[in-house]
Protein backbone atom coordinates (compact mmCIF):
# COMPACT_ATOMS: atom_id res chain seq x y z
CA UNK A 1 0.00 0.00 0.00
CA UNK A 2 1.38 3.34 -1.06
CA UNK A 3 -0.04 5.32 1.86
CA UNK A 4 1.60 3.21 4.52
CA UNK A 5 5.07 4.65 4.06
CA UNK A 6 3.77 8.21 4.35
CA UNK A 7 1.70 7.39 7.43
CA UNK A 8 4.56 5.67 9.20
CA UNK A 9 6.93 8.50 8.27
CA UNK A 10 4.51 11.01 9.81
CA UNK A 11 4.26 9.10 13.07
CA UNK A 12 8.00 8.45 13.15
CA UNK A 13 8.72 12.17 12.70
CA UNK A 14 6.31 13.26 15.42
CA UNK A 15 7.16 10.61 17.99
CA UNK A 16 10.83 10.41 17.13
CA UNK A 17 11.28 14.17 17.23
CA UNK A 18 9.49 14.43 20.55
CA UNK A 19 11.50 11.55 21.99
CA UNK A 20 14.77 13.13 20.90
CA UNK A 21 13.81 16.43 22.51
CA UNK A 22 12.73 14.73 25.75
CA UNK A 23 15.86 12.62 25.92
CA UNK A 24 18.06 15.65 25.34
CA UNK A 25 16.43 17.80 28.01
CA UNK A 26 16.53 14.99 30.58
CA UNK A 27 20.19 14.27 29.91
CA UNK A 28 21.13 17.92 30.09
CA UNK A 29 19.07 18.34 33.26
CA UNK A 30 20.85 15.43 34.96
CA UNK A 31 24.27 16.64 33.90
CA UNK A 32 23.68 20.18 35.12
CA UNK A 33 21.84 19.01 38.22
CA UNK A 34 24.90 17.04 39.26
CA UNK A 35 27.12 20.07 38.90
CA UNK A 36 24.98 22.58 40.74
CA UNK A 37 24.04 22.68 44.40
CA UNK A 38 20.32 22.45 45.17
CA UNK A 39 20.16 26.12 46.25
CA UNK A 40 20.28 26.98 42.55
CA UNK A 41 17.17 24.91 41.85
CA UNK A 42 14.10 26.87 42.92
CA UNK A 43 11.72 24.06 41.98
CA UNK A 44 13.00 21.72 44.71
CA UNK B 1 27.84 21.94 22.53
CA UNK B 2 29.72 25.17 22.82
CA UNK B 3 28.08 25.94 26.11
CA UNK B 4 28.77 22.44 27.36
CA UNK B 5 32.45 22.66 26.62
CA UNK B 6 32.61 26.06 28.20
CA UNK B 7 31.02 24.88 31.41
CA UNK B 8 33.21 21.80 31.87
CA UNK B 9 36.31 23.53 33.28
CA UNK B 10 34.09 25.73 35.44
CA UNK B 11 32.60 22.66 37.05
CA UNK B 12 35.93 21.09 37.89
CA UNK B 13 37.24 24.22 39.52
CA UNK B 14 33.89 24.88 41.12
CA UNK B 15 33.33 21.60 42.94
CA UNK B 16 36.30 21.73 45.32
CA UNK B 17 35.57 25.34 46.24
CA UNK B 18 32.02 24.61 47.39
CA UNK B 19 32.87 21.19 48.81
CA UNK B 20 33.65 22.93 52.05
CA UNK B 21 30.10 24.30 52.18
CA UNK B 22 27.91 21.99 54.31
CA UNK B 23 24.94 22.11 51.93
CA UNK B 24 26.94 20.48 49.17
CA UNK B 25 28.58 17.72 51.16
CA UNK B 26 25.37 16.65 52.83
CA UNK B 27 23.62 16.27 49.50
CA UNK B 28 26.04 14.91 46.91
CA UNK B 29 23.43 13.36 44.63
CA UNK B 30 22.59 16.61 42.77
CA UNK B 31 18.91 16.63 41.89
CA UNK B 32 17.86 16.91 38.23
CA UNK B 33 14.92 18.77 36.78
CA UNK B 34 12.20 16.36 37.88
CA UNK B 35 9.68 16.88 40.65
CA UNK B 36 6.83 14.70 41.82
CA UNK B 37 4.44 16.67 39.67
CA UNK B 38 6.49 16.45 36.48
CA UNK B 39 7.09 12.75 37.06
CA UNK B 40 3.37 12.10 37.20
CA UNK B 41 2.85 14.39 34.25
CA UNK B 42 5.51 12.46 32.38
CA UNK B 43 3.81 9.15 33.06
CA UNK B 44 0.43 10.47 31.94
CA UNK B 45 2.03 11.97 28.82
CA UNK B 46 3.78 8.75 27.96
CA UNK B 47 0.57 6.76 28.38
CA UNK B 48 -1.47 9.16 26.27
CA UNK B 49 1.17 9.24 23.55
CA UNK B 50 1.08 5.47 23.41
CA UNK B 51 -2.70 5.67 23.20
CA UNK B 52 -2.40 8.10 20.27
CA UNK B 53 -0.24 5.61 18.38
CA UNK B 54 -2.62 2.79 19.21
CA UNK B 55 -5.82 4.62 18.29
CA UNK B 56 -4.31 6.53 15.37
CA UNK B 57 -2.65 3.58 13.68
CA UNK B 58 -4.77 0.62 14.68
CA UNK B 59 -8.11 1.18 16.36
CA UNK B 60 -9.58 4.09 14.42
CA UNK B 61 -11.30 3.21 11.15
CA UNK B 62 -10.24 4.45 7.74
CA UNK B 63 -12.09 7.37 6.22
CA UNK B 64 -14.71 6.67 3.56
CA UNK B 65 -13.24 9.30 1.25
CA UNK B 66 -9.62 9.62 2.28
CA UNK B 67 -8.89 6.05 3.17
CA UNK B 68 -5.89 5.38 5.37
CA UNK B 69 -4.33 8.79 4.85
CA UNK B 70 -6.65 10.28 7.46
CA UNK B 71 -4.36 8.71 10.07
CA UNK B 72 -1.74 11.35 9.28
CA UNK B 73 -4.20 14.03 10.31
CA UNK B 74 -4.22 12.92 13.95
CA UNK B 75 -0.53 13.71 14.27
CA UNK B 76 -0.82 16.74 12.04
CA UNK B 77 -3.61 18.40 13.98
CA UNK B 78 -2.04 17.57 17.35
CA UNK B 79 1.31 19.09 16.39
CA UNK B 80 -0.06 22.14 14.61
CA UNK B 81 -2.18 22.99 17.64
CA UNK B 82 0.82 22.72 19.96
CA UNK B 83 3.04 24.64 17.55
CA UNK B 84 0.67 27.60 17.42
CA UNK B 85 0.04 27.38 21.16
CA UNK B 86 3.81 27.45 21.70
CA UNK B 87 4.22 30.63 19.67
CA UNK B 88 1.36 32.34 21.47
CA UNK B 89 2.97 31.43 24.78
CA UNK B 90 6.33 32.69 23.54
CA UNK B 91 4.81 36.01 22.50
CA UNK B 92 2.84 36.43 25.72
CA UNK B 93 5.73 35.59 28.01
CA UNK B 94 8.03 37.83 25.98
CA UNK B 95 5.57 40.66 26.53
CA UNK B 96 5.40 39.74 30.22
CA UNK B 97 9.18 39.90 30.45
CA UNK B 98 9.34 43.35 28.88
CA UNK B 99 6.43 44.94 30.70
CA UNK B 100 6.56 43.43 34.16
CA UNK B 101 8.53 45.65 36.49
CA UNK B 102 10.61 42.77 37.83
CA UNK B 103 11.93 41.73 34.38
CA UNK B 104 12.01 38.18 35.69
CA UNK B 105 14.17 35.89 33.56
CA UNK B 106 11.64 33.11 34.19
CA UNK B 107 9.41 34.69 31.56
CA UNK B 108 12.30 34.72 29.13
CA UNK B 109 13.10 31.08 29.81
CA UNK B 110 9.49 30.03 29.34
CA UNK B 111 9.47 31.92 26.04
CA UNK B 112 12.64 30.18 24.91
CA UNK B 113 11.59 26.70 25.99
CA UNK B 114 8.22 27.15 24.36
CA UNK B 115 9.78 28.30 21.08
CA UNK B 116 12.10 25.30 21.00
CA UNK B 117 9.34 22.73 21.11
CA UNK B 118 7.22 24.95 18.87
CA UNK B 119 9.89 24.88 16.17
CA UNK B 120 10.12 21.11 16.32
CA UNK B 121 6.38 20.67 16.12
CA UNK B 122 6.11 23.22 13.34
CA UNK B 123 8.63 21.18 11.35
CA UNK B 124 6.60 18.03 12.01
CA UNK B 125 3.44 19.90 11.04
CA UNK B 126 4.92 20.99 7.71
CA UNK B 127 6.20 17.50 7.01
CA UNK B 128 2.99 15.67 7.92
CA UNK B 129 0.93 18.33 6.15
CA UNK B 130 2.81 17.93 2.88
CA UNK B 131 2.70 14.14 3.12
CA UNK B 132 -1.03 14.27 3.70
CA UNK B 133 -1.41 16.82 0.89
CA UNK B 134 0.46 14.52 -1.48
CA UNK B 135 -1.96 11.69 -0.69
CA UNK B 136 -5.19 13.65 -0.82
CA UNK B 137 -4.47 16.57 -3.19
CA UNK B 138 -1.72 14.92 -5.20
CA UNK B 139 0.76 17.67 -4.36
CA UNK B 140 3.26 18.22 -1.57
CA UNK B 141 2.89 21.97 -1.43
CA UNK B 142 0.18 24.55 -2.16
CA UNK B 143 0.70 28.31 -2.07
CA UNK B 144 -2.19 28.69 0.27
CA UNK B 145 -2.10 31.47 2.87
CA UNK B 146 -2.33 29.07 5.79
CA UNK B 147 0.44 26.80 4.58
CA UNK B 148 2.74 29.65 3.59
CA UNK B 149 2.17 31.49 6.86
CA UNK B 150 3.02 28.33 8.77
CA UNK B 151 6.27 27.98 6.84
CA UNK B 152 7.14 31.61 7.59
CA UNK B 153 6.31 31.14 11.24
CA UNK B 154 8.72 28.23 11.29
CA UNK B 155 11.55 30.21 9.68
CA UNK B 156 10.89 33.20 11.91
CA UNK B 157 11.18 31.15 15.08
CA UNK B 158 14.30 29.42 13.82
CA UNK B 159 15.63 32.98 13.62
CA UNK B 160 14.30 33.66 17.11
CA UNK B 161 16.26 30.71 18.49
CA UNK B 162 19.35 31.95 16.64
CA UNK B 163 18.91 35.34 18.35
CA UNK B 164 18.72 33.59 21.72
CA UNK B 165 22.08 32.00 20.97
CA UNK B 166 23.79 35.29 20.16
CA UNK B 167 25.48 35.59 23.55
CA UNK B 168 25.83 38.61 25.79
CA UNK B 169 24.32 38.92 29.24
CA UNK B 170 21.15 37.07 30.23
CA UNK B 171 19.25 40.35 30.27
CA UNK B 172 20.52 41.21 26.81
CA UNK B 173 19.43 37.83 25.50
CA UNK B 174 16.04 38.20 27.15
CA UNK B 175 15.43 41.70 25.82
CA UNK B 176 16.63 40.97 22.29
CA UNK B 177 14.65 37.77 21.93
CA UNK B 178 11.53 39.27 23.50
CA UNK B 179 11.59 42.08 20.94
CA UNK B 180 12.06 39.59 18.10
CA UNK B 181 9.15 37.50 19.38
CA UNK B 182 6.90 40.56 19.54
CA UNK B 183 7.96 41.72 16.07
CA UNK B 184 6.90 38.30 14.82
CA UNK B 185 3.43 39.14 16.09
CA UNK B 186 3.41 42.07 13.64
CA UNK B 187 5.09 40.12 10.88
CA UNK B 188 3.03 36.95 10.75
CA UNK B 189 -0.41 38.54 10.17
CA UNK B 190 1.13 40.72 7.44
CA UNK B 191 2.59 37.66 5.73
CA UNK B 192 -0.73 35.88 6.02
CA UNK B 193 -2.64 38.87 4.68
CA UNK B 194 -0.29 39.48 1.76
CA UNK B 195 -0.20 35.84 0.70
CA UNK B 196 -3.98 35.68 0.92
CA UNK B 197 -4.36 38.80 -1.22
CA UNK B 198 -1.77 37.49 -3.66
CA UNK B 199 -3.50 34.12 -4.09
CA UNK B 200 -6.95 35.67 -4.39
CA UNK B 201 -5.68 37.81 -7.28
CA UNK B 202 -4.45 34.72 -9.05
CA UNK B 203 -7.77 32.97 -8.46
CA UNK B 204 -6.28 29.54 -8.18
CA UNK B 205 -8.47 26.74 -6.98
CA UNK B 206 -8.33 27.27 -3.25
CA UNK B 207 -7.44 24.50 -0.89
CA UNK B 208 -10.85 24.73 0.64
CA UNK B 209 -12.40 23.94 -2.72
CA UNK B 210 -10.26 20.87 -3.14
CA UNK B 211 -10.49 19.62 0.40
CA UNK B 212 -12.03 16.24 0.54
CA UNK B 213 -14.65 16.64 3.22
CA UNK B 214 -13.86 14.70 6.31
CA UNK B 215 -16.84 13.19 8.02
CA UNK B 216 -15.52 12.22 11.40
CA UNK B 217 -17.18 9.36 13.15
CA UNK B 218 -17.04 9.05 16.93
CA UNK B 219 -13.82 7.11 17.21
CA UNK B 220 -12.00 9.38 14.77
CA UNK B 221 -13.08 12.45 16.67
CA UNK B 222 -11.95 10.82 19.89
CA UNK B 223 -8.53 10.04 18.40
CA UNK B 224 -8.18 13.61 17.21
CA UNK B 225 -8.99 14.94 20.68
CA UNK B 226 -6.69 12.41 22.29
CA UNK B 227 -3.82 13.48 20.07
CA UNK B 228 -4.42 17.14 20.88
CA UNK B 229 -4.43 16.42 24.62
CA UNK B 230 -1.38 14.15 24.44
CA UNK B 231 0.73 16.63 22.51
CA UNK B 232 -0.35 19.44 24.82
CA UNK B 233 0.73 17.41 27.86
CA UNK B 234 4.05 16.76 26.19
CA UNK B 235 4.40 20.48 25.56
CA UNK B 236 3.75 21.36 29.20
CA UNK B 237 6.17 18.70 30.39
CA UNK B 238 8.89 19.90 28.04
CA UNK B 239 8.52 23.57 28.87
CA UNK B 240 8.70 22.83 32.61
CA UNK B 241 11.86 20.78 32.27
CA UNK B 242 13.57 22.93 29.69
CA UNK B 243 12.90 26.07 31.65
CA UNK B 244 14.57 24.45 34.68
CA UNK B 245 17.53 23.39 32.58
CA UNK B 246 17.85 26.97 31.35
CA UNK B 247 17.76 28.22 34.94
CA UNK B 248 20.68 25.95 35.74
CA UNK B 249 22.55 26.96 32.58
CA UNK B 250 22.20 30.62 33.55
CA UNK B 251 23.22 29.91 37.15
CA UNK B 252 26.28 28.05 35.93
CA UNK B 253 27.12 30.92 33.60
CA UNK B 254 26.92 33.38 36.49
CA UNK B 255 29.05 31.11 38.68
CA UNK B 256 31.59 30.79 35.90
CA UNK B 257 31.72 34.55 35.65
CA UNK B 258 32.12 34.98 39.42
CA UNK B 259 34.82 32.35 39.43
CA UNK B 260 36.70 33.97 36.58
CA UNK B 261 36.52 37.31 38.38
CA UNK B 262 37.77 35.79 41.64
CA UNK B 263 40.57 34.10 39.76
CA UNK B 264 41.52 37.37 38.19
CA UNK B 265 41.54 39.19 41.49
CA UNK B 266 43.68 36.48 43.03
CA UNK B 267 46.12 36.69 40.16
CA UNK B 268 46.18 40.43 40.31
CA UNK B 269 46.97 40.20 44.02
CA UNK B 270 49.81 37.72 43.57
CA UNK B 271 51.26 39.42 40.53
CA UNK B 272 50.65 42.86 41.97
CA UNK B 273 54.35 43.47 42.62
CA UNK B 274 55.54 42.68 39.10
CA UNK B 275 53.46 44.55 36.54
CA UNK B 276 53.01 43.40 32.96
CA UNK B 277 52.17 39.78 33.77
CA UNK B 278 48.54 40.33 34.86
CA UNK B 279 47.40 41.63 31.49
CA UNK B 280 48.56 38.48 29.71
CA UNK B 281 46.95 36.07 32.17
CA UNK B 282 43.90 38.25 32.34
CA UNK B 283 43.25 37.78 28.67
CA UNK B 284 43.64 34.03 28.91
CA UNK B 285 41.05 33.68 31.66
CA UNK B 286 38.75 35.94 29.78
CA UNK C 1 14.95 61.18 26.18
CA UNK C 2 13.67 63.78 28.57
CA UNK C 3 13.58 66.31 25.77
CA UNK C 4 10.47 64.71 24.30
CA UNK C 5 9.34 64.89 20.71
CA UNK C 6 11.56 67.76 19.59
CA UNK C 7 14.74 65.99 20.65
CA UNK C 8 13.66 62.84 18.82
CA UNK C 9 13.25 64.75 15.56
CA UNK C 10 16.42 66.73 16.10
CA UNK C 11 18.33 63.52 16.75
CA UNK C 12 16.79 61.87 13.73
CA UNK C 13 17.83 64.77 11.52
CA UNK C 14 21.37 64.75 12.87
CA UNK C 15 21.77 60.99 12.50
CA UNK C 16 20.32 61.00 8.98
CA UNK C 17 22.55 63.89 7.94
CA UNK C 18 25.58 62.12 9.41
CA UNK C 19 24.84 58.85 7.60
CA UNK C 20 24.27 60.59 4.28
CA UNK C 21 27.44 62.63 4.77
CA UNK C 22 29.41 59.43 5.42
CA UNK C 23 27.98 58.02 2.21
CA UNK C 24 28.70 61.17 0.23
CA UNK C 25 32.34 61.04 1.30
CA UNK C 26 32.94 57.29 1.07
CA UNK C 27 30.63 56.56 -1.90
CA UNK C 28 30.36 52.92 -0.88
CA UNK C 29 26.74 52.62 -1.98
CA UNK C 30 27.34 54.42 -5.27
CA UNK C 31 30.59 52.65 -6.10
CA UNK C 32 29.84 49.17 -4.78
CA UNK C 33 26.17 48.51 -4.04
CA UNK C 34 24.73 50.06 -7.21
CA UNK C 35 27.11 48.08 -9.43
CA UNK C 36 26.24 44.96 -7.43
CA UNK C 37 22.52 45.54 -7.99
CA UNK C 38 23.07 46.10 -11.70
CA UNK C 39 25.14 42.93 -11.85
CA UNK C 40 22.34 40.98 -10.20
CA UNK C 41 19.96 42.22 -12.90
CA UNK C 42 22.34 41.00 -15.60
CA UNK C 43 22.74 37.65 -13.85
CA UNK C 44 18.95 37.26 -13.74
CA UNK C 45 18.93 37.79 -17.51
CA UNK C 46 21.57 35.08 -17.95
CA UNK C 47 19.62 32.68 -15.76
CA UNK C 48 16.19 33.29 -17.28
CA UNK C 49 17.34 33.69 -20.88
CA UNK C 50 14.13 34.12 -22.88
CA UNK C 51 12.98 37.70 -23.50
CA UNK C 52 9.32 36.97 -22.85
CA UNK C 53 10.12 35.50 -19.45
CA UNK C 54 12.25 38.50 -18.52
CA UNK C 55 9.58 40.98 -19.52
CA UNK C 56 7.04 39.04 -17.48
CA UNK C 57 9.22 38.65 -14.38
CA UNK C 58 10.93 42.07 -14.49
CA UNK C 59 8.98 43.52 -11.50
CA UNK C 60 9.85 40.57 -9.28
CA UNK C 61 13.50 40.75 -10.32
CA UNK C 62 13.62 44.48 -9.54
CA UNK C 63 12.43 43.80 -6.00
CA UNK C 64 14.62 40.76 -5.51
CA UNK C 65 17.56 42.92 -6.53
CA UNK C 66 16.41 45.57 -4.08
CA UNK C 67 16.13 43.12 -1.19
CA UNK C 68 19.55 41.59 -1.80
CA UNK C 69 20.99 45.09 -1.92
CA UNK C 70 19.06 46.05 1.21
CA UNK C 71 21.03 43.43 3.10
CA UNK C 72 24.31 44.95 2.03
CA UNK C 73 23.24 48.53 2.67
CA UNK C 74 21.97 47.66 6.15
CA UNK C 75 25.19 45.91 7.04
CA UNK C 76 27.12 48.91 5.77
CA UNK C 77 24.88 51.27 7.74
CA UNK C 78 25.64 49.51 11.03
CA UNK C 79 29.26 48.71 10.22
CA UNK C 80 29.98 52.44 10.35
CA UNK C 81 28.35 52.57 13.79
CA UNK C 82 29.99 49.59 15.41
CA UNK C 83 33.43 49.93 13.84
CA UNK C 84 34.52 52.67 16.22
CA UNK C 85 31.89 52.10 18.89
CA UNK C 86 29.82 55.03 17.64
CA UNK C 87 26.56 53.35 18.63
CA UNK C 88 27.85 52.82 22.17
CA UNK C 89 28.96 56.44 22.30
CA UNK C 90 25.53 57.65 21.20
CA UNK C 91 23.87 55.44 23.76
CA UNK C 92 26.12 56.54 26.60
CA UNK C 93 25.54 60.16 25.64
CA UNK C 94 21.83 59.57 26.22
CA UNK C 95 20.77 60.17 22.62
CA UNK C 96 17.19 58.99 22.18
CA UNK C 97 17.01 55.55 20.53
CA UNK C 98 13.82 56.45 18.59
CA UNK C 99 15.74 59.36 17.11
CA UNK C 100 18.60 57.11 16.06
CA UNK C 101 16.11 54.65 14.59
CA UNK C 102 14.23 57.25 12.56
CA UNK C 103 17.41 58.97 11.42
CA UNK C 104 19.10 55.81 10.24
CA UNK C 105 15.88 54.64 8.59
CA UNK C 106 15.62 57.89 6.67
CA UNK C 107 19.19 57.71 5.43
CA UNK C 108 18.65 54.09 4.47
CA UNK C 109 15.43 54.95 2.64
CA UNK C 110 17.15 57.65 0.59
CA UNK C 111 19.88 55.26 -0.52
CA UNK C 112 17.37 52.51 -1.27
CA UNK C 113 15.21 54.86 -3.29
CA UNK C 114 18.11 55.77 -5.57
CA UNK C 115 18.87 52.09 -5.94
CA UNK C 116 15.30 51.18 -6.85
CA UNK C 117 15.04 53.92 -9.48
CA UNK C 118 18.21 52.57 -11.07
CA UNK C 119 16.84 49.01 -11.00
CA UNK C 120 13.57 50.04 -12.62
CA UNK C 121 15.49 51.89 -15.34
CA UNK C 122 17.63 48.82 -15.88
CA UNK C 123 14.51 46.67 -16.18
CA UNK C 124 13.17 49.01 -18.84
CA UNK C 125 16.47 48.93 -20.73
CA UNK C 126 17.47 45.28 -20.29
CA UNK C 127 14.14 43.49 -20.01
CA UNK C 128 12.10 45.66 -22.42
CA UNK C 129 9.58 46.69 -19.77
CA UNK C 130 7.32 49.61 -20.67
CA UNK C 131 6.08 52.43 -18.49
CA UNK C 132 3.22 54.80 -19.35
CA UNK C 133 2.08 57.89 -17.45
CA UNK C 134 -0.53 56.20 -15.25
CA UNK C 135 1.96 53.43 -14.55
CA UNK C 136 4.60 55.94 -13.55
CA UNK C 137 2.27 57.51 -10.98
CA UNK C 138 1.51 54.10 -9.51
CA UNK C 139 5.18 53.14 -9.56
CA UNK C 140 6.30 56.23 -7.64
CA UNK C 141 3.46 55.77 -5.15
CA UNK C 142 4.58 52.16 -4.69
CA UNK C 143 8.22 53.02 -4.25
CA UNK C 144 7.63 55.42 -1.35
CA UNK C 145 5.88 53.11 1.15
CA UNK C 146 7.81 50.03 0.00
CA UNK C 147 11.13 51.81 0.50
CA UNK C 148 10.04 53.23 3.85
CA UNK C 149 8.94 49.81 5.06
CA UNK C 150 12.17 48.17 3.93
CA UNK C 151 14.21 50.89 5.59
CA UNK C 152 12.36 50.52 8.92
CA UNK C 153 12.70 46.74 8.96
CA UNK C 154 16.32 46.91 7.82
CA UNK C 155 17.26 49.41 10.52
CA UNK C 156 15.44 47.43 13.18
CA UNK C 157 17.04 44.07 12.48
CA UNK C 158 20.35 45.65 11.51
CA UNK C 159 20.46 47.29 14.95
CA UNK C 160 19.59 43.98 16.56
CA UNK C 161 22.37 42.11 14.81
CA UNK C 162 24.91 44.94 15.04
CA UNK C 163 27.98 44.09 17.06
CA UNK C 164 27.09 40.43 17.55
CA UNK C 165 29.06 37.45 16.37
CA UNK C 166 27.77 35.86 13.19
CA UNK C 167 25.65 38.87 12.18
CA UNK C 168 26.43 38.42 8.48
CA UNK C 169 24.62 35.12 8.44
CA UNK C 170 21.96 35.92 11.00
CA UNK C 171 20.69 39.12 9.38
CA UNK C 172 19.26 37.53 6.19
CA UNK C 173 17.61 34.81 8.26
CA UNK C 174 15.82 37.43 10.33
CA UNK C 175 15.26 40.01 7.62
CA UNK C 176 14.02 38.04 4.62
CA UNK C 177 10.92 36.48 6.19
CA UNK C 178 9.85 39.89 7.47
CA UNK C 179 10.24 41.64 4.12
CA UNK C 180 8.26 38.95 2.28
CA UNK C 181 5.04 41.01 2.33
CA UNK C 182 6.94 43.91 0.72
CA UNK C 183 8.32 41.59 -1.94
CA UNK C 184 4.83 40.29 -2.70
CA UNK C 185 3.06 43.66 -2.53
CA UNK C 186 5.65 45.78 -4.31
CA UNK C 187 6.10 43.17 -7.04
CA UNK C 188 2.36 43.02 -7.73
CA UNK C 189 2.06 46.80 -7.76
CA UNK C 190 5.06 47.11 -10.05
CA UNK C 191 3.61 44.45 -12.34
CA UNK C 192 0.50 46.59 -12.62
CA UNK C 193 2.56 49.71 -13.23
CA UNK C 194 4.68 48.10 -15.94
CA UNK C 195 1.78 46.11 -17.36
CA UNK C 196 3.79 42.92 -17.01
CA UNK C 197 1.80 39.82 -17.88
CA UNK C 198 -1.10 41.96 -19.04
CA UNK C 199 -1.85 43.39 -15.58
CA UNK C 200 -4.05 46.50 -15.52
CA UNK C 201 -2.75 49.60 -13.76
CA UNK C 202 -5.58 49.87 -11.23
CA UNK C 203 -4.88 46.36 -9.95
CA UNK C 204 -1.85 47.81 -8.20
CA UNK C 205 -3.55 50.18 -5.79
CA UNK C 206 -4.71 47.66 -3.15
CA UNK C 207 -1.08 46.58 -2.86
CA UNK C 208 0.00 50.15 -2.23
CA UNK C 209 -2.44 50.15 0.67
CA UNK C 210 -0.85 47.04 2.10
CA UNK C 211 2.62 48.55 1.74
CA UNK C 212 1.48 51.64 3.63
CA UNK C 213 0.15 49.46 6.46
CA UNK C 214 3.42 47.54 6.53
CA UNK C 215 5.50 50.69 6.72
CA UNK C 216 3.28 52.22 9.40
CA UNK C 217 3.31 49.11 11.62
CA UNK C 218 7.05 48.63 11.45
CA UNK C 219 7.65 52.36 11.83
CA UNK C 220 5.75 52.40 15.11
CA UNK C 221 7.07 49.00 16.22
CA UNK C 222 10.64 49.94 15.40
CA UNK C 223 10.47 53.28 17.17
CA UNK C 224 9.27 51.52 20.31
CA UNK C 225 11.55 48.50 20.06
CA UNK C 226 14.84 50.08 19.07
CA UNK C 227 15.62 51.31 22.58
CA UNK C 228 15.36 47.92 24.30
CA UNK C 229 17.24 46.31 21.41
CA UNK C 230 20.40 48.40 21.50
CA UNK C 231 20.50 48.90 25.28
CA UNK C 232 23.26 47.14 27.14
Amino acid sequence: MDDLGFILLSYAAAFGGAAALVWQVLRRGRALGAELPDEDKPWI
Amino acid sequence: MNRNEGSAPVATTHTPSTASAPAMTSRPRGAGTGTTFTRWLGIVTLASMAAVALFGLVLSPEDVVQGESVRILYVHVGTVWVAYLAFVVTAVSSAAYLWRRTHSLTWDRIAGASAEIGVLFMAVTLLTGSLWGRLSWGTFWVWDARVTTTAFLFITYVGYLAVRGLGGSHEQRARRSAVVALLAVIEIPLVHFSVKLWRSVHQDASVAGRTTDVTLDGLMLFTLLLATVAFTLLYVWYVLHRQRVMTMEDALDDKGLDLALAERRREAATNGVSNGAPSATGEVTN
Amino acid sequence: MAGGATSVWATARLVAAKDLRVERRSRVVVNQVLPFAALVMVLFAFALDADAVLERTAPGLVWLGTIFSLLIVVQRSFAIETADGALDALRVAGVSPPGIFLGKSFALAVQLFVLEVLLVLLAIVLYESELDAAGAVLLVTTLVPATTGLAFVGTLYGGLAAGTRGRETLLPLLLFPVVAPVLIGATRATEAALGAGGAATDEGWPWVGMLVIFAALFGVGGTLAFGPLVEE
